[in-house]
């Protein structure tokens, strides 16, 4: 009987023991909380750009659809800065493989420009830049 | 029976030991500021700071200054904040990736034009239109990097108590 409770004693000890030394790590600063990440480990970079008509000027709530080839897209809208962001794919998507294009009603695809290659810095977007021409 | 205790008495002195230490080695070693003995480090704002000390007094005062059509004096801090957006785009040309210099240009070179028309017209109208016109590029691009929460308007009051706006005579 009292070797059971010397026994468990001991054990509560212990745990004690290891939850104190894990809490004292964590306040002389050895656990550390990063920043939240915009692209995670999994994600292939994002794709950003912007739509522009061909005097140069931004063209906001242009429809943008960024496809992967043979595998679909997704199409999102730009802003009041005509700026549009797609986050990135699954990293098994080649960005080679990713094509930009844009439309708005009155308008016409010109070109798409990509103007940056994909950067080792997942945090960089692509960025392709489309231009539309009044139709 | 006093097995156990004593363990645990001579356990919690061992982790009361250890607590102290580790606290009285962390305040003599390092301040959450900073360590008072380093060489001073360059001075380095990012875009939040800049935003603050280059942007956002100066869009007030052109606006201050505009609505007193006190024209040297928009003239004056609308160049300001013209260098304003061209010492930030410098400094920090990419921010959360996005490509800043592209952005400043989109959101406030349109408004800036007109606003420099407006002040060399002193033409009152029309600098009211190009500076809210200003306000709204600058609130499409807090929106365009995901701080849609930091709203900048036309000012209401003026935030400089020391400094007369109105047109000297």
């Amino acid at each position: 009987m009292s070797s059971a409770i010397r026994r468990v004693g001991w054990m509560a000890g212990a745990v004690l023991a290891i939850a104190c030394a894990v809490s004292i790590a964590a306040w002389a600063g050895g656990s550390g909380f990063g920043d939240d990440d915009d692209n995670s480990e999994e994600e292939g970079p994002s794709y950003f750009g912007f739509v522009r008509d061909t005097s140069g000027a931004t063209v906001p709530d242009a429809k943008v659809t960024v496809g992967v080839k043979n595998r679909g897209g997704v199409v999102t809208r730009t802003d009041l800065l005509g700026t549009y962001k797609v986050p990135g794919f699954g990293k098994e998507v080649d960005p080679k493989d990713v094509e930009v294009s844009c439309d708005k009603p009155g308008y016409k695809q010109l070109r798409v420009v990509r103007r940056s290659s994909p950067s080792s810095d997942p945090k960089i977007p692509i960025e392709t830049e489309c231009t539309l021409q009044r139709s | 029976m006093r097995g156990p205790l004593i363990a645990g008495v001579v356990g919690a002195v061992i982790m009361a030991s250890a607590t102290v230490a580790v606290l009285s080695d962390r305040t003599a070693a390092q301040s959450p500021f900073g360590d008072p003995n380093a060489e001073p480090a360059p001075f380095n704002p990012q875009m939040g700071a800049l935003m603050s000390m280059l942007i956002q007094p100066r869009h007030t005062k052109l606006g201050l200054a505009g609505n007193a059509e006190n024209w040297p004096l928009a003239g004056y801090m609308l160049k300001e904040l013209r260098q304003g957006f061209a010492v930030v785009a410098k400094a920090v040309p990419r921010w959360k990736g996005l490509p800043v210099p592209d952005l400043v240009d989109a959101a406030v070179s349109q408004p800036l034009t007109l606003l420099d028309y407006a002040i060399k017209l002193k033409y009152r109208r029309q600098f009211d239109e190009a500076y809210e016109g200003l306000t709204k590029g600058c609130n499409a691009c807090h929106a365009t990097t995901d701080h849609a929460f930091v709203v900048i308007k036309v000012p209401d009051a003026s935030s400089f108590p020391d400094q007369e706006f109105a047109p000297q005579r």
